[in-house]
């Protein structure tokens, strides 16, 4: 079916885009700095749902699940396991993609909306544990101040980090994408039958596509902890979850940049409307809805159509 | 394709330089997030509302010192992430001087510790979180109502006069109930060693039917029971303990269920005989000051205030007098005038404690009864608690922030 | 933690009944999802904005004709009035989306969640609403020694009228027949001459009016409230999905093991009753990974 692109363009673009944001904290003030950071971490959330959900079509209904479980770690191991806050970006992601196994096992041998309602249920448990351990985990206050080096502790600072690990993790999911796992996921995708009767290892793929996505999440909630200094259960609550998803739809959820820009329009969506409206759910669900009915590719589906490039890949067999 | 990303920066970027330079350099703002749509509304409104009549009464007097106050709201939705997004954006993009809310306890802990690096005034109106003056209080952060540790200390001097031996404690599972809950057991196994717990049932917020967990309390046949629930929850309780004879059967107390919010909703099918604590009603007590306040208010809104226009009015009081006395919104001067200070509210001389910027209100222990004036039930044979009686000891909180 | 202690066999007993009842509003609400998605394949977020809308109608019905006939009047209006509603919005926009992905069927209904979320708040504010019970079925009556709310009791009659009135309707009338193979195979429909299109309003009408009816009875036990969508609309997805996509049975059969589990949880080991009916659907996938009952999917 559907895939990325690329083109001389496209990296061109990137390009563009990539020296803007090395330059944004002096172009912008506090606020617009802080705005963007938010815009790559929600990005990346995305991008890494979009991992499994586009690339592999698999119903990922509960991915919160996996950032909450990287901020979690991260903001743990140094409020209670008193570990130096870099070791958190370090083991933060690697719990993520931990939960995302286990959860993987138990999910992964259902399809579609079977399989997304398995992980809301599992990702129910998760989050009600982390509600409830008021000890350990903070309960529904959850934990704030949490400490972050001092090197990436500012503003600027954090937008830095930020910047540079949500490329470098992009850039790691877009060699993944491509590469020949990447292209027997995406088979997969298109024709699990046709996969399976070739001798490939459905279960296997979707197994690591899953702990991949899960990574990627635990990355995000990392650089959540880093952006905002906290951690809250609301991280891992299934509505947060679906707001991923619309992001990955809105964007273009057969694009690889996609998500990010989807992230960008919701997160500056509800931060203008909402200065001047308290009704700013009612704006951006009529902006959905029309997006819906007239790009059903989602926004940069659409404009990759319209500029001409034909979806590479075409039609599997 | 990537060029609409770069345009919607581009957009970002310009439409802040546009509303950034329209900020006036003349008034002085004040901004409020909160949680302004779902359930918790209905207690909000009244804290912003108020802030805003006391405001609007200052801004027609002329001022503060020739400046006038501007309120700036923002809608949380009950969402940490979007209330600290948008708490950033009113200091970083507005330039808020001061910052006042919320009901959501996550939020208001993420907004103090925000303000404690941002060295901006955060006044928490209506989170009963007892670690925002406690355990997490530093020299930024003001609390204006009764928190879960005031609660536990008035619920369990009034508990402790009863003759109740057996205890069953039920509530919201959510830390607000957790910690009414273990405030008043505490202290009432403090006041009266022989009380004995029989059990617990907690449920989740926003639980649609009380009626099992209630028959299944029944069916344990304790002596009075100590409910822990807070908001949205009281009014499907009382209900499910109206339809079930719970308050015939066995005495229990809920920290709300005296105040209006509760109890306006289920009208005269309001159970009868609940012991409930709240920091205000409107006709009590009985003073010229109140009963102008209330009227005030009324006036202004078409409504009678409940206990969440007391906190925002308080506020209001103490963000303006800080300001006249300290002649700036900066930093420590105005932390300075506004420790300690009194301000004389509809429920009296309120003080806010200079140790932990605790604001010192009274609190009132009754028991619902009907009423021929109106339509809905109210407090009965309220007793008074002191500040006193109610607020924790400097020392304990000197312990819990590890002094 | 003591646990179960105090549990007799009046408790256990009476706990089930409670459980029962709940059950009832579970059914019918997720009876409505189930339809929708058997037959149309639209996983409908927004059925629980239905049903909240279906709750505020019966709340302004039921004011307006006062008295404890109001109840009644309402009981039957609203859930019409949601069911009207819901025919305006599939002929008005829902019609001409049915052959996008189900997810972005998926996230059209979520946006639809968000518009009549405030939609409902602009309406009618946010202050709580209440809504007193028919004199009739007020109060309790003892059952055992303990009291059982004469509420709930009518809750238990209901229930298995909608049940049967369901069967009625998908095995002995013509429209139900043929929406019943339309979910099997649509094509085969249109080709005996059947406009599949007005089949689809029809059940996405009677779907959503079964939301409706689900907020209009669930109204007199709990504050009618913004928010009420958000939290049944879970819960009746997770009952779909264990019962199996579609098939009503299983709705019910679902309906029960959400309404037993949590209620019984209570009574057993009450500091944990969240959880219980999340494992109890982690289970039932484990076992039958396609739900308990045959899904028409």
């Amino acid at each position: 079916m559907r895939e990325k692109i690329v083109s001389p363009r496209g990296l061109i673009l990137a390009g563009v885009i990539l020296v803007v944001l090395a330059f944004w904290p002096a172009l912008a003030t506090r606020y617009y700095t802080y705005l963007v950071a938010l815009i790559l971490v929600t990005g990346l959330l995305a991008s890494s749902l979009n991992m499994v959900l586009g690339f592999g079509g698999m119903y990922q209904f509960n991915h919160a699940v996996f950032y909450g479980a990287g901020a979690y770690a991260a903001a743990l191991l140094t409020v209670r396991g008193g570990l130096n806050p870099w070791w958190g970006y370090l083991l933060g992601p690697l719990v993520a993609a931990a939960l995302s196994l286990v959860m993987g096992i138990i999910c992964v041998r259902l399809s579609k909306l079977y399989f997304g309602m398995l992980q809301i249920s599992l990702g129910s448990l998760v989050w009600a544990i982390v509600f409830r351990w008021y000890s350990f985990t903070g309960g529904d206050d959850g934990m704030h101040g949490v400490p972050v080096p001092g090197l990436i502790g500012s503003i600027d600072g954090a937008y830095w980090f930020t910047l540079i690990v949500t490329v470098v993790s992009l850039a790691v999911m877009y060699l993944i994408v491509n590469s020949p796992f990447g292209r027997v996921f995406q088979g997969i995708r298109d024709n699990p039958e046709r996969a399976e009767a070739v001798g490939v290892n459905v279960m296997r793929h979707q197994l690591i596509g899953l702990v991949i996505a899960g990574f990627f999440g635990g990355v995000a909630g990392t650089l959540f902890v880093t952006v905002e200094g906290s951690v809250f259960p609301d991280m891992m609550f299934w509505t947060l979850s679906l707001e991923i998803l619309i992001m990955c739809l809105l964007g273009g959820w057969f694009t690889f940049l996609g998500p990010m820009l989807g992230a960008a329009i919701i997160v500056i969506l509800r931060t203008v409307v909402g200065i001047y409206t308290d009704y700013w759910t009612l704006v951006l669900g009529i902006i959905l809805m029309l997006l819906i009915f007239f790009l059903p590719d989602g926004v940069l589906g659409y404009f990759t159509a319209l500029f001409g490039r034909k979806r590479a890949g075409g039609e599997e067999s | 394709m990537k060029g609409k990303l770069w345009l919607i920066l581009a957009l970002t970027a310009a439409l802040g330089l546009a509303l950034g330079g329209a900020a006036m350099a003349k008034t002085i703002k004040i901004g409020m997030v909160d949680c302004y749509s779902g359930p918790p509304s209905t207690y909000t409104n009244d804290v912003r509302d108020a802030f805003k009549l006391y405001i609007k009464k200052v801004n027609a007097k002329g001022g503060v010192w020739g400046n006038k106050f501007e309120v700036l709201t923002r809608d949380s939705k009950f969402k940490v992430d979007l209330g600290l997004a948008a708490a950033k954006e009113l200091i970083m993009r507005e330039g808020v001087s001061a910052l006042v809310g919320t009901i959501n306890s996550g939020l208001a802990l993420a907004i103090s510790d925000l303000a404690q690096r941002e060295n901006i005034p955060f006044f928490a109106t209506f989170s009963k979180s007892a670690k925002i003056s406690g355990a997490k209080g530093h020299r930024y952060v003001f609390q204006i109502t009764e928190n879960t540790a005031m609660i536990g200390k008035a619920a369990a001097a009034g508990l402790a006069k009863k003759p109740y031996i057996k205890y069953w404690i039920a509530g919201d599972d959510y830390e607000y109930g957790h910690a009414v809950a273990d405030g008043v057991w505490q202290n009432l196994k403090k006041l009266k060693p022989e009380v004995k717990l029989l059990g617990q049932s907690w449920w989740k917020v926003g639980e649609p039917d009380f009626t099992p967990y209630i028959t299944a309390i029944l069916a344990a046949k304790p002596d009075a029971v100590i409910v822990a629930t807070g908001g949205r929850d009281c009014v499907p309780f009382l209900k499910a303990a109206q339809a079930t004879g719970f308050n015939k059967k066995v005495p229990f107390y809920m920290h709300t269920a005296t105040e209006l919010a509760t109890l306006r909703p289920v009208g005269k099918g309001a159970p009868e005989g609940v012991m409930g604590t709240s920091n205000y009603h409107f006709y009590y007590p009985d003073s010229a000051a109140n009963k102008a306040f209330a009227k005030e208010f009324q006036d202004a809104y078409g409504r009678i205030p409940t206990v969440g226009a007391l906190y925002g009015y308080i506020t209001a009081q103490l963000i303006t007098g800080a300001y006249q006395k300290a002649k700036t919104m900066k930093g420590d001067k105005f932390v300075d005038a506004v420790e300690g200070m009194k301000v004389n509210t509809p429920v009296g001389t309120v003080e806010l404690r200079a140790y932990d910027h605790q604001a010192l209100l009274p609190m009132y222990l009754g028991t619902t009864k009907k009423s021929d004036k109106y339509d809905f039930l109210v407090a009965d044979g309220i007793i008074d608690i002191t500040p006193a009686e109610a607020a924790p000891d400097v020392n304990e909180i000197k312990k819990a922030r590890g002094k | 933690m003591e646990i179960a202690s105090h549990i007799t066999l009046a408790a256990l007993g009476q706990q089930v009944l409670v459980g029962l009842s709940r059950t009832t509003i579970l059914f019918i609400v997720s009876s409505g999802l189930s339809l929708i998605l058997g037959v149309l394949r639209i996983p409908n977020i927004s059925h629980g904005s239905l049903y909240m809308i279906g709750a505020f109608f019966t709340y302004s019905v039921a004011s307006f004709v006062g008295g404890s006939a109001g109840f009644w009047v309402a009981l039957v209006l609203a859930p019409i009035a949601v069911g009207l509603l819901s025919l305006l919005v599939e002929r008005g926009i829902f019609c001409h989306l049915y052959e996008r992905e189900h997810l972005m069927l998926l996230l059209f209904t979520f946006s639809l969640m968000l518009v009549l979320g405030d939609l409902v708040k602009l309406t009618y504010g946010s202050d709580y609403r209440s809504l007193a019970a028919p004199v009739m079925l007020q109060g309790s009556f003892s059952l055992g020694n303990l009291p059982f709310p004469r509420y709930n009791a009518f809750l238990l009659l209901v229930g298995p009228l909608v049940a049967f009135g369901l069967w009625f309707l998908t095995n002995k009338t013509k429209i139900g027949k043929i929406a019943r193979a339309a979910a099997v195979d649509r094509e085969m429909v249109a080709a005996m001459g059947i406009n599949v299109s007005w089949v689809f309003a029809f059940v996405f009408c009677i779907g959503c009016l079964l939301a409706g009816l689900g907020g209009a009875l669930v109204a007199p036990t709990q504050n009618i409230t913004q928010g009420m969508d958000h939290a049944i609309v879970m819960e009746c997805f997770l009952i779909v999905i264990i019962g199996g996509l579609g098939n009503m049975w299983g709705a019910l059969l679902g309906a029960l093991i959400f309404g037993l589990t949590s209620s019984i949880g209570i009574l057993v080991w009450p500091q944990f009753a969240i959880v219980f009916p999340y494992v109890a659907v982690v289970i039932v996938l484990l076992l039958r990974p396609k739900g308990l009952l045959k899904s028409t999917w």
